[in-house]
């Protein structure tokens, strides 16, 4: 029962650069946590299941919140970017419509106003949105530490429930997406037991690039979510449909092959069985849109 | 452990020096330190928006922020409202003229979502009003009067934008 509950006490430091809070993760790492928008981290210390020493707010640090076309129509997107700046961003909109789709889902126009990218991915929780509609985009993350800068691909970043490849002094600071193809489309569509407001019981990407004949499946990537305890590529399945002809058939057989690939668990959400269900009738719909935007988008520009 | 920390907000216009402990929530301090008990607190996870209020104009929920993340923040509680429209405001009017106030308790949360959707988009449909206040839970389930409300305040602050054009909702 946390309705009259306090926050338990930590001390608030509060960085303005990047440089700062790596400084200070360099000297807490192991009894610091870093607060973004707050939406998962506030709930989990009303609820004592972390008490950290230290907050080190992000709120501050101005550089860590932008989006930014850089060369070769690559975009960059700073973690502390709030979800509600994702989806009234026309450069999403425009290049990466399956990132501004994801985003206007999420929670309520109070939770988007605070809640950012970065903690999303950072909280590395099996139901998060963002991990499996980023993942089809071959999102590369920058962690940083006072050491050193380094790339992570993003499906590489989830370890287990919870836990990251970024080290305790490690910040993660940005996501690269490439440009997408000429002739692709993603879409992720996600299923919750109310339309809002609730966690995604199961959720799954696709995103497709057609051959110039728009016949056959050039390249094709699907990830999935809260279908195991890590967001996950379905990389089978992805092999079995590249150079083959679209067809409801071979949207049957990916379906099938993507459910072998998935571990999802029994909760009082959902039972393993009817995740299945789910991820079955969600991969056939979501590779069917993806490869509808992908014939529709005539430049290239629409993902 | 350091224990407490200067912060300035303006709210409801009002300048404010406090003195506040890091752990303590916008929400605590608005309702505990300030007095504004029309911002409400239930759910405390971010599910019913019975603790919304405007940041700079956008709504949050104040439960789930920092009162030390408001430094320098222009907040508007339910009590800003009605003092910045001299009597009440037409969203609250709309409320009271629709039906739309049965116990009252979500009431102060969903008007201020009100007040930012209708800044962000004047004449919104029922789609969209009803997307904007996905966040709000309302025990009395009068949700079909509360987007009615939003309907009329809506075409009734369009009214007197074309009649007053000088009509202020900012503090």
């Amino acid at each position: 029962m946390s309705y009259l509950r306090r926050l338990p006490k930590f001390e608030y430091l509060a960085p303005r650069t990047i440089a700062e809070v790596c400084a200070l993760l360099a000297g807490h790492a192991d009894e610091a946590r870093l607060l973004g928008g707050g939406t998962d981290l506030v709930l989990q210390m009303r609820r004592r299941e972390v008490t950290p020493r230290y907050i080190i707010g992000l709120k501050g640090v101005s550089e860590l919140a932008f989006i930014r076309e850089a060369a070769c129509g690559s975009v960059i997107i700073g973690t502390m970017t709030t979800i509600e700046a994702i989806v009234s961003s026309a450069v999403m909109r425009k290049r990466y419509g399956i990132l501004s789709e994801t985003a206007a889902e999420i929670g309520s126009p109070e939770i988007r106003q605070v809640a950012t990218i970065g903690g999303n991915l950072a909280g590395a929780l099996p139901c998060a949105d963002f991990p499996p509609a980023l993942m089809v985009l071959g999102a590369r993350l920058k962690l940083q530490s006072q050491q050193e800068e380094r790339m992570v691909p993003l499906e590489d970043f989830f370890l287990r429930f919870e836990r990251t490849a970024a080290r305790r002094d490690e910040l993660l600071t940005e996501i690269h997406l490439a440009a997408p193809p000429p002739f692709s489309g993603g879409v992720y569509l996600n299923f919750h037991d109310r339309h809002s407001m609730d966690m995604t019981t199961t959720g799954v990407a696709a995103f497709v690039t057609s051959e110039t004949e728009h016949r056959s499946f050039r390249d094709v990537k699907i990830a999935l979510g809260s279908s195991a305890p890590v967001p996950l590529r379905a990389k089978k399945a992805e092999a079995a449909l590249r150079g083959r002809d679209f067809s409801e058939e071979i949207l049957e057989e990916a379906a099938s092959l993507v459910c072998a690939e998935a571990e999802p668990r029994d909760s009082w959400r959902a039972s393993k069985a009817f995740r299945l269900e789910l991820i079955k009738t969600l991969t056939k719909r979501a590779l069917d849109g993806a490869w509808k935007k992908a014939l529709a988008s005539s430049n290239g520009r629409n993902a | 452990m350091k224990n407490s920390l200067p912060v300035s907000l303006r709210v409801n216009g009002e300048p404010y020096e406090l003195l506040i402990p890091p752990w303590r929530t916008l929400l605590e301090v608005l309702r505990e330190n300030l007095c504004l008990t029309g911002t409400k607190r239930s759910c405390q996870e971010g599910q019913c928006g019975a603790c919304t209020v405007l940041l700079d104009g956008k709504p949050i929920n104040s439960c789930l922020y920092l009162a030390v993340e408001a430094q320098g923040k222009e907040i508007l509680t339910i009590e800003g409202l009605s003092r910045s429209a001299g009597g009440l405001h037409p969203v609250q009017k709309s409320f009271v003229e629709k039906g739309a106030i049965q116990c009252g308790f979500c009431t102060p949360g969903l008007v201020l979502a009100t007040v930012a959707l209708l800044d962000q988009n004047p004449n919104p449909s029922e789609d969209e009003i009803r997307k904007a206040v996905v966040g709000h839970l309302c025990r009395c389930t009068g949700y079909v009067q509360i987007v009615e409300a939003i309907l009329g305040a809506a075409s009734e602050m369009a009214k007197q934008e074309r009649g007053q054009a000088t009509f202020v909702t900012d503090v």
